[in-house]
């Protein structure tokens, strides 16, 4: 499945970059998170709970980014697996300024899907994947202009976290918000479940949408 | 009383199966432990690590077992059934996964819980590592073999296989005219609405296991499963329930759960269950039908073939525990009822990192008939002639039966048809659509502007293949008559036809005849049922095993009567003197003289008690060459195939905008020989022109780059409903015999699916005036077809 498209965002590509650099903005962001570990430089350790009618789960996986070329361009490669199916994906990104304190970002995405989200939700992924990636951005733009708050390291996590088992681990970061409770946007029921969250992730991991974006599936 | 041979009797399964009194695999064993599986989400991927931590605190959970757990056989690769000298690199798949997954679905794990629901909880807690490998999809994708599904298979063949009867180059070289076609066929799959299934009750005591599966051969899979286990063959029963279909997947054995669940059963002292799930049985099980071709041919100026070659690849998926059958059946019934002077053709049976490939109902047929009916039309477009006068031109005619195709069958035997009669078979079909009257009212379609179109399509199809069947018959002596065969049942109708059989040749009233198949304690010699082949197979043998009872009951009732048994006739249950109903003794009574006694348990038996007096007391109560009862059991094992045959033709209407393809007629003229039931027949014909349609306009594997079916569930694969099939399907016969089997008769099981494809597609063709080139044929590929051929054509 092969997503791209542009969006733009209402901050300079400096502080975007450090925004999508930030585990606690991720955290706070990507739809479904709960919590985000780093695990080396670039790369992160993360679980996302999503799901939709009988097809739910919470999914485990790895991102990384690499090929980085501060502020202007770098790679996010995700790969994740929680019992509905699997997902793994590289994204290619370009943040280009756009004058008046913002950034045109442009994403180029290539994910494969598997397990059994891919066979019974397939004709759904890439659309529900363009609504997560725009909730991300939504909620990163959200974090930018200051109309939100990010994430936290794990000792400070805010009620309703609903991970007590990371107080073991002080590199977590939790979400600051029960990650089914997303208030915003995001209809849970049009979500097909963890690995398409997985995919939203990857993709929404750098890009906004709102009305401004308009992504081509192939 | 009147012949049950050839009578449109009701079935007698109906009232049953109908008011859901049917019991289906997953209605036995409630109080079996429940399998599930964790299976592969990766197309082609090496295995890291299982890690089974996470699941072991689910409740209920009994076992779970991975490859390291299997012993002995059971971590050999499950067999490869059907060998072949050109199978040279056949590869299947071991129960469970060893170190590699080659498809999606690949079974990896299996849990084994107190119920479904926990041991799939559990299943989702195990997790698997794995490290993903390129996946091979699609012929092209496997032709290429930049990328190998199994490491020692180079370029992905797993055979190549060829015949030719003639020079067929040369042929076409002198041929006056040349074609050459690309034609393309997609995968689709048997889809029964109950999948696979399979209960195994080991008893501790008896040191036996009794299993039931919803299967096409229950013999097989006794045979596979003692095998695996190491356990004598008398010590396995397996008993086919109701079957909710089969077309095919089913005779393939044993699936890996087939051994596996036993085997736990036997491990764990516990009745042991597993029932497919729908998407399960799409990555799970088998599908068929993917085969790409390319075919020349020469011809002369009547459009008579003198040379044909066809070079076709076969996507055979991830494995090949069924051998070349398909292939191999594409291969040689491609000819159909044509003649071409000379013939060769050659295939690739491929692996590519999808589900395996196994017969799916029609069997290599559809494709190969779809081929040759494609090329007849082309060639009769490139002459300007009529479609019917080319095929008329090509057909074997029927003085030249038996015909000798030159090439060997599936069944490893020569391709000789036994009987047919094509040119009367075109006449029916010309005459039930009325084809000659078709140009009139296409011309007054296009006129209101409508695009319609006909087309027609003829098959030949080997049936009845061997090696054998056996039936045994028996008559109690409440005169009420059990027959057995070994072969299975999956809906078509057998309880009633094969008593219609035994019901003639032993002269009962078809009410007193109750017929079982598929269990081994039943009859233990059986192969089973695929290839349109319990009428000829286990209807031939319970008629000779009839006879023998009859014989019997006849010599029997001879003493008592003291008459002899040549002036004996059985008349709706009474043996009587021929036309002296007065004379009579119940077939019942009969039994009971049969089989002397020293006890009786009621009154009828007391006349075969030792004191009362009825037998000659200088000869042993049973003779030295005899036995107590009326009883037969026989086989029949014919020379070699038998050969039906059959036409189709379909008016179609495309809509100019959407691209949709209506079907207004379709029409059926069917050569089974003599038809034991019209009735059953005729449904067999339905239920099969159903499963072409759909594998004509609506059925298609839709697998991506990765190797993930993204089809796989009935939202997104689109079978046929009663509302994509033709409403009325007008159905003519011809019966000639077959001289090859003691009924006459050949099978008819397949004969409906057949020429789907080719008959449609025809039938577009000539409604778009567009060559149709592959199938199926969605609204979205018409469009697409349509665009493509306004380009090249502006």
């Amino acid at each position: 499945m092969k997503i791209s498209g542009v969006a733009t965002l209402n901050a300079p590509p400096a502080k975007v970059w450090a925004a999508l650099n930030d585990p606690a903005v991720l955290v706070a962001t990507i739809p479904g998170s709960e919590r985000l570990e780093p695990t080396g430089p670039d790369s992160y350790r993360i679980t996302v709970t999503a799901g939709v009618a009988s097809i739910q789960g919470t999914y485990t996986g790895e991102v990384s980014l690499s090929d980085k070329h501060e502020p202007s361009s770098f790679v996010l490669t995700a790969r994740g697996a929680g019992s509905p199916g699997t997902v793994s994906t590289t994204v290619q990104v370009t943040l280009v300024d756009a004058a008046d304190g913002r950034t045109e970002l442009s994403y180029d995405a290539d994910a494969v899907i598997g397990g059994m989200i891919a066979g019974v939700g397939q004709r759904m992924l890439s659309s529900v994947a363009k609504k997560m990636a725009g909730q991300f951005f939504a909620a990163v733009d959200d974090v930018l202009t200051g109309a939100a708050i990010a994430g936290q390291p794990q000792e400070v996590a805010l009620p309703g976290a609903g991970q007590p088992a990371a107080a073991a681990q002080p590199a977590s970061y939790i979400a600051p918000r029960p990650a089914a409770a997303d208030g915003q946007t995001f209809t849970r029921g049009v979500l097909v479940g963890a690995g398409v969250a997985l995919a939203g992730v990857a993709v929404g991991a750098l890009i906004g949408r709102r009305s401004r974006l308009c992504p081509n599936q192939s | 009383m009147s012949s049950m041979f050839g009578a449109r009797v009701q079935r007698v399964e109906d009232d049953r199966l109908i008011r859901g009194h049917g019991a289906y695999l997953d209605d036995l064993g409630e109080d079996a432990l429940v399998a599930a599986f964790v299976r592969s989400p990766h197309a082609h991927a090496r295995i890291l690590d299982i890690d089974v931590s996470g699941a072991l605190d689910v409740p209920g959970l009994v076992a779970i077992y991975t490859y390291d757990d299997l012993p002995d056989k059971l971590a050999e690769p499950l067999p490869l059934l059907i060998p072949h000298p050109t199978l040279t690199h056949g590869r299947t798949p071991f129960p469970l996964a060893r170190d590699e997954v080659n498809h999606v679905g690949e079974a990896i794990v299996m849990v084994v819980a107190a119920d479904r629901y926990l041991a799939e909880d559990a299943a989702d807690r195990i997790v698997v590592s794995y490290e993903p490998l390129p996946a091979v999809v699609g012929l092209d994708a496997a032709r290429a073999a930049d990328h190998l599904v199994h490491a020692d298979v180079p370029g992905n063949l797993a055979a190549r296989s060829t015949q030719e009867r003639g020079d067929a180059a040369a042929a076409i070289a002198s041929a006056p005219h040349v074609l050459e076609l690309d034609l393309e066929i997609e995968r689709s799959a048997s889809t029964p609405l109950e999948g696979r299934g399979v209960l195994a009750r080991w008893d501790d005591q008896a040191q036996r296991l009794r299993m039931w599966t919803s299967t096409q051969t229950s013999t097989g899979v006794r045979a596979a499963v003692a095998a695996k286990l190491d356990l004598a063959l008398t010590d396995v029963d397996v008993i086919t329930p109701d079957v909710g279909g089969g077309f095919g997947v089913k005779i393939v054995h044993p699936w890996p759960e087939e051994v596996l669940v036993p085997w736990a059963a036997r491990l764990l002292q516990r009745p042991v269950k597993f029932t497919e799930d729908r998407r399960e049985h799409f990555v799970a099980s088998a599908h068929e039908r993917a085969q790409l071709h390319h075919v020349t041919v020469g011809y002369d100026d009547d459009g008579r073939m003198v040379g044909l070659d066809v070079r076709f690849w076969h996507d055979n998926g991830a494995y090949v525990p069924y051998g070349l059958i398909v292939p191999i059946v594409t291969s040689t019934q491609l000819l159909g009822p044509y003649k071409p002077d000379a013939y060769r053709v050659e295939f690739d049976s491929l692996y590519t990192n999808t589900v395996l490939v196994t017969p799916y109902r029609g069997a290599g047929r559809p494709h190969g008939c779809f081929v040759m009916e494609r090329t007849i039309d082309a060639i009769a477009t490139a002459l300007g002639l009529s479609r019917t006068v080319v095929r008329e031109r090509n057909f074997i005619q029927p003085d030249e039966m038996p015909y000798d195709q030159g090439l060997i069958f599936q069944d490893g035997r020569p391709l000789i048809y036994d009987s047919g009669d094509y040119p009367a078979l075109l006449a029916k079909l010309k005459d039930l659509v009325g084809w000659d009257d078709f140009a009139a009212f296409q011309e007054n379609a296009r006129q209101e502007g409508r695009t319609v179109g006909i087309g027609l399509a003829c098959y030949v199809e080997g049936t009845g293949v061997g090696p054998y069947e056996g039936g045994h018959v028996i008559v109690e002596t409440s005169g009420k008559v059990k027959v057995a065969t070994g072969l299975t049942t999956q809906g078509q109708g057998h309880q009633t036809m094969l008593a219609q059989v035994v019901a003639d040749e032993l002269g009962v009233p078809f009410e007193d005849v109750e017929v079982v198949t598929g269990d081994t304690r039943r009859f233990g010699y059986a192969v089973g049922t695929f290839a349109s082949r319990t009428a000829v197979m286990s209807g031939s043998a319970v008629a000779l095993a009839a006879r023998k009872a009859r014989a019997k009951a006849l010599r029997v009732a001879a003493d008592a009567l003291e008459a002899s048994a040549d002036d004996l006739e059985i008349t709706n249950g009474i043996v009587q003197v021929k036309g002296d109903p007065d004379s009579g003794i119940g077939l019942g009574t009969v039994a009971v003289l049969s089989n002397p006694l020293r006890y009786a348990f009621d009154d009828a038996a007391k006349a075969a008690t030792q004191f009362a007096g009825s037998s000659d007391d200088s000869k042993p109560p049973v003779a030295e060459d005899d036995e107590p009862g009326i009883e037969g059991r026989a086989y029949f094992s014919p020379v070699r195939s038998t050969f039906a045959s059959g036409m189709h033709a379909a008016i179609v209407e495309t809509d100019p905008e959407t691209a949709e393809v209506t079907i207004l007629r379709y029409c059926v003229v069917h050569d089974c020989g003599p038809l034991i039931n019209p009735r059953i027949v005729e449904g067999q014909i339905h239920g099969g022109v159903a499963q072409g349609v759909g594998g004509a306009l609506y059925e298609r594997m839709a697998y991506d780059d990765s190797g993930q079916l993204a089809n796989a569930s009935f939202m997104d694969f689109l079978m046929p409903y009663v509302s994509e099939v033709p409403a009325r399907i007008e159905i003519d016969h011809l019966e000639t015999p077959s001289p090859l089997n003691p009924l006459g008769i050949k099978g008819a099981g397949e004969a409906g699916v057949i020429p789907g494809a080719a008959v449609l597609a025809a039938a577009i063709e000539d409604a778009e005036g567009i060559p149709v080139r592959s199938m199926p044929m969605s609204p979205s590929d018409l469009f697409e077809l349509r665009r493509a051929y306004s380009q090249e054509n502006s």
